[in-house]
């Protein structure tokens, strides 16, 4: 019996000397014309000229020469739009919901039941704080940037998109499908990262992971505006103001693309240039898109991501960040001797020890970036009249209010600018370290993705520095 | 520190960098490649050249080797010396052969060799012109148990991406078939079997021409200094020296001779055409995808639409609308029909 | 295992072993059922409408990579569904490709569910051809035919019925169309009322016909009840590693399987589901 079964083993070896390379070419043909015959016996067409009228009609707008791109723009720009006036108020709410009462609330049941003080101020100002604040930031936008997004895709014409932009992505080695998770990433890097799962060839796959966190996420949007408003705008004439600081943050996150197709192309050249590749993107009919079922599922899926992100990663960044301005040894807090030991290489490049000190503790999230940043200020220079007290993130009530304690931070329009470079171009959050993860189970592609914005950050920001101060 | 500095310590950082890992000339590829050279490779590269020249039935010899490996007289002697008393070969009037240990030893080399090739070509999109390469450095790193597990991933090949047979496991081999380019005549057709990897400055040049295994020629003129034939379409013209590396098949049926050579991607929008066949050129995934989407003999391709940039066109495929490069669709071969309605 | 199968013949859920090796947990099921597809024909809204969950969809090719999973009840049976990712076709090395084609095969689901785009059907015949090489129990789910009939392609289902040996059900499941009837035939193939008769493959290479018999020959008295030898001798002639590895451990022949008894009572099988 078993020298049997090894014995068809060995005749399937030698057979295939027989049968030669390339059966696989006429299996699939004799598939094809077996499909052919039955297609023959039972599908009839009528009218076949005039199947998918509507579809050929739209199509050839959607593609045009001189249409296509401006309704792409266009439709992209209203769901931004869209997002960013429909989430304003939500996230106000919820912010002085969980931030502001919820937050309050939970302090005096603690004080009420005299919890002591390190317990009170690492759970509630550290991890529930940081929790609340990623939530408020998060949850609006996402919840109504990805249901837009949905019924575009639900319709079929996302496709149409990657059709469009393909010319400009094969140029840097990568896939039209790319601009979709590109476009994805702006609202958040985990979920573009996801998305490129309709990309079906494993090099252009990677690639347009490792790039998506190039691409501006909402955790970071309100940094670069932030910090535009009070940096840039602050150079130019007053009615000048918004229209130049918006300038400087659409200038970024162009930088940002920019740079993703650069690295694409680098990538696709280097260490990519073995990985297999293949091409193809069906254009799939039109399709009603089923508006509320969308808005449903859709508005269900992200909360609970936001939710999930939050507990997991936020919670305990929120820990780490109330611990070491709290925890002293010989009177100096954490916070102060890695401010102070990390200062010297970060005015190198043109930033200073609390943003790095920030970003490293703030790797879970970068909502919570500024409000980390204002908190370690104060607590490191000891100012007097501002903030909530050490490792309790906070943010102030107007512009001036924070431009004034960054300056006395030793904030220059350089750290502005530095600022806003090094938020676009560092580690991706966490959620989305674990999601490439996930997604490649590579070790390598994980780091890969993890360090190369770093590393170009890191680079930009000293040229930047050096070259400013060169003049 | 003041900016300049700074700069100028950046710089020179930079450039460092770039010495030492610069790709194939830096410090750390140099490195690499020298501790690869150890006596197993010397051994097994001697071996494969003793292989192959029994293979062509030709004479070795001492100087050959050394001549093949690139090493002094000196060394080969000594390698010699060392396989002799290995027993891997036998010598007879400074003419070197292989014992049968020998054989089987270069033929599992080889079989990792063509193994690699072939994964290369169909699983990666490594460039044809570094098959050769890469495989010469990872012959010597896999067991015999990691070849049969590679070979199983690929699902067993029995041809390499040149057109070589991959030695089995027990090390069996079929004899060579074909003819060389060089001896066709005026008018004969053939299909390209073999195109010979090495030396490597003859192989680019052939790769250059887009020639490729599964080629069907025709020639058009053979004479002594030159021969000029027709590839798919394109006519190519070749020194005698370098036909010489080219094997193929003669092809006598007149029914098996591809006559139209009309590309998809001559297609224009609104036109229609009928599949003939997928060029050898489209190998691994990309090949598998494109039949998968139904792009096999037979099948009817109208182009549908061209996007705003004009360099992708959108085609119906059994009722689907696809997308493909221009990269893919110069490779499929197709003839136009009439649109009759 | 042996003494299990032994005992176990006619039971629906004799494969169990096999399922908890891929990762299926069979306990309170009596059938398990697969649901392939070429991707973007809206598998997931079927996989939707049959169970009521709510995974999310979209009109792209491969949305669903992991494997979903899910549970519902009908004609007084427990189906078990499982989700497999949407391909083109079953032949290549690639992991989706992998991973629908070996469940077909070890899995042994009780029905295999194919779901089609019926304004393609031609294309996804291709996979639906490879499918019936595969398993013998199967019911083709004709999907999107009220976007076939706006754009005026009309489908004999009875014949494509008898062309192919399985069930065609022709369903809009976005509408929730048909679903009904999808179900009612599930149940009739998975309890062997419906005896499917699947097409086969016609090779027409001559050297791989030859080569294919001889093989399948060989296999045929080795496994005298193996119902697809044909397909595991193409699986042979490509190398895959899986089937020689079935082959030479034999676990095979606990593919075999005898026909179901259509009329083997309820309690029965009931019975064996909580061995």
């Amino acid at each position: 019996m078993v020298n049997k079964k090894e014995e068809i083993v060995e005749l399937a070896n030698n057979l295939r000397w027989e049968v030669g390379g390339n059966f696989h070419d006429s299996l699939m043909e004799s598939i094809y014309k077996e499909a052919g015959d039955i297609v023959k016996k039972t599908v009839r067409k009528k009218d076949e000229k005039h199947a998918f009228g509507f579809d050929k009609k739209l199509d050839k707008i959607v593609t045009n020469k001189w249409t296509g791109f401006p309704i792409m723009f266009i439709l992209l720009a209203i769901v931004f739009w869209i997002t960013v006036q429909g989430s304003n108020y939500p996230s106000q709410l919820l912010s002085s919901l969980l931030v502001g009462d919820l937050y309050e609330t939970l302090k005096g049941f603690s004080h009420s039941l005299a919890i002591p003080q390190w317990i009170d101020g690492l759970l509630i100002d550290g991890g529930y704080l940081a929790m609340a604040w990623v939530i408020s930031v998060m949850l609006p936008p996402m919840a109504i940037f990805f249901p837009l997004f949905t019924l575009l895709e639900d319709f079929g014409y996302l496709p149409r998109v990657a059709f469009n932009m393909d010319s400009l992505f094969r140029k840097a080695g990568a896939h039209g499908k790319q601009a979709l998770t590109m476009s994805m990433g702006f609202g958040c890097n985990a979920a573009g990262v996801i998305a490129t799962r309709v990309i079906d060839s494993p090099r252009e796959r990677l690639i347009a992971i490792i790039t998506n966190n190039f691409s501006l996420c909402n955790g970071r949007w309100p940094t670069q505006i932030l910090i535009a408003t009070i940096f840039i705008g602050g150079l130019v004439p007053a009615n000048l103001a918004g229209i130049i600081s918006a300038g400087a943050v659409v200038g970024v996150a162009v930088l940002g693309v920019v740079l993703s197709l650069i690295t694409s192309w680098g990538l696709s050249k280097t260490v990519l240039k073995g990985e297999a590749s293949t091409f193809n993107l069906e254009l799939p009919p039109y399709r009603p898109p089923r508006v509320l079922q969308t808005l449903y599922t859709s508005l269900i899926d992200r909360t609970l991501i936001v939710l999930w992100r939050a507990i997991v990663f936020a919670f305990p960044a929120g820990l780490v960040i109330w611990s070491v301005a709290n925890i002293h040894i010989d009177g100096i807090s954490l916070a102060d001797y890695f401010i102070n030991w990390i200062d010297p290489f970060a005015i190198l490049i043109g930033l200073n020890g609390i943003i790095l000190l920030a970003y490293v503790i703030a790797i879970p999230a970068n909502e919570i970036v500024i409000p980390t940043i204002l908190m370690l200020t104060v607590v490191h220079f000891g100012l007097h009249g501002v903030g909530a007290g050490a490792g309790v993130m906070f943010q102030t009530d107007s512009l001036s209010a924070t431009k004034q304690l960054l300056e006395a931070g030793g904030w220059t329009v350089l750290t502005g600018v530095n600022l806003m470079l090094f938020s676009l171009l560092h580690n991706p959050c966490s959620t989305t370290i674990y999601t490439i993860y996930e997604e490649t189970k590579s070790i390598k592609w994980t780091a890969l993705s993890t360090f190369l914005p770093i590393v170009m950050g890191i680079v930009l920001c000293f040229l930047v520095a050096q070259i400013w101060q060169l003049f | 520190m003041n900016p300049q500095t700074a700069l100028l310590i950046f710089g020179m950082g930079m450039l460092l960098v770039m010495f030492l890992f610069y790709p194939e000339k830096g410090i750390y590829y140099r490195w690499k490649k020298a501790i690869l050279s150890t006596e197993r490779v010397l051994i097994e590269d001697a071996l494969k050249h003793l292989y192959d020249c029994e293979y062509r039935k030709v004479n070795c010899t001492l100087q050959s080797i050394a001549g093949n490996l690139e090493i002094s007289s000196d060394k080969a002697a000594k390698l010699v010396q060392r396989l002799e008393s290995l027993r891997l070969i036998t010598s007879e009037n400074s003419n070197l052969f292989l014992t049968p240990d020998g054989r089987s030893y270069a033929l599992r080399v080889i079989r990792v060799h063509r193994l690699w090739e072939k994964f290369l070509a169909d699983e990666t999109s490594v460039p044809e012109i570094d098959w050769h390469t890469q495989a010469e450095l990872k012959e010597h790193k896999l067991t015999p148990a990691q070849a049969n597990a590679l070979a199983a991933k690929i699902g067993n090949p029995v041809i390499d991406p040149h057109g070589d047979p991959i030695p089995t496991s027990e090390g069996n081999l079929p004899e060579h078939v074909g003819v060389l380019l060089t001896t066709l005549k005026t008018n004969d057709v053939a299909i390209i079997t073999h195109i010979e990897d090495e030396p490597k400055t003859i192989y680019s040049q052939i790769i250059a021409l887009g020639l490729h295994p599964g080629m069907q020629i025709r020639v058009i003129e053979n004479s002594q200094t030159r021969i000029v034939f027709d590839a798919e379409g394109d006519e190519k013209i070749l020194a005698p020296s370098f036909a010489a590396n080219i094997t193929v098949e003669l092809i006598r049926d007149e029914e098996e001779i591809q006559k139209e050579f009309n590309t998809l991607s001559n297609l224009k929008p609104g036109e229609k055409a009928e599949v003939i066949r997928i060029s050898n050129a489209l190998r691994g995934q990309q090949r598998r995808r494109l039949m998968d989407l139904g792009v096999v003999p037979g099948t009817i391709i109208s182009a549908e639409m061209v996007n705003p940039s004009g360099d992708l066109i959108a085609y119906r495929i059994k009722d689907a609308v696809i997308a493909l490069r221009k990269n893919q669709t110069d490779h499929i071969f197709v003839k136009n029909i009439e649109d009759n309605d | 295992m042996n003494s299990f199968n032994a005992n176990c013949e006619n039971c629906p859920v004799h494969n169990a072993n096999n399922l908890v090796k891929l990762g299926i947990d069979m306990k309170d099921f009596d059938f398990v059922i697969a649901l392939a597809g070429n991707p973007n024909t809206g598998k997931s809204t079927v996989f939707n409408a049959l169970t009521g969950l709510r995974q999310h969809t979209g009109n792209w090719p491969g949305k669903t990579v992991t494997r979903a999973e899910g549970g519902f009840e009908f004609n007084g049976h427990k189906y078990k569904i499982v989700d497999l990712p949407g391909t083109y076709s079953l032949l290549s090395t690639s992991t989706d490709e992998e991973v629908a084609r070996n469940f077909i095969l070890f899995g042994q689901p009780d029905v295999t569910v194919i779901v089609a785009d019926a304004t393609r059907l031609e294309r996804n015949l291709n996979l639906i051809l490879q499918v019936l090489e595969i398993t013998d129990r199967a019911v083709l789910c004709l999907n999107l035919m009220d976007e076939a009939e706006r754009n005026g392609i009309e489908i004999d289902i009875r014949t494509l019925s008898k062309e192919l040996g399985i069930p065609v059900v022709p369903t809009a499941a976005r509408q929730k169309e048909g679903i009904p009837d999808l179900l009612q035939y599930i149940d009739e193939v998975a309890t062997g009322k419906y005896k499917c008769k699947p097409r086969r493959i016609k090779k027409r290479d001559p050297k791989l016909q030859k080569a294919i018999k001889l093989l399948s020959n060989e296999l045929k008295q080795l496994f005298p009840n193996l119902p697809n030898t044909e397909w595991v001798a193409l699986r042979l002639l490509e190398g895959d590693q899986e089937i020689i590895k079935a082959i030479k451990t034999g676990e095979l022949e606990h593919l075999e399987r005898t026909e179901l008894l259509s009329n083997a009572s309820d309690s029965i099988k009931k019975e064996k589901v909580t061995i």
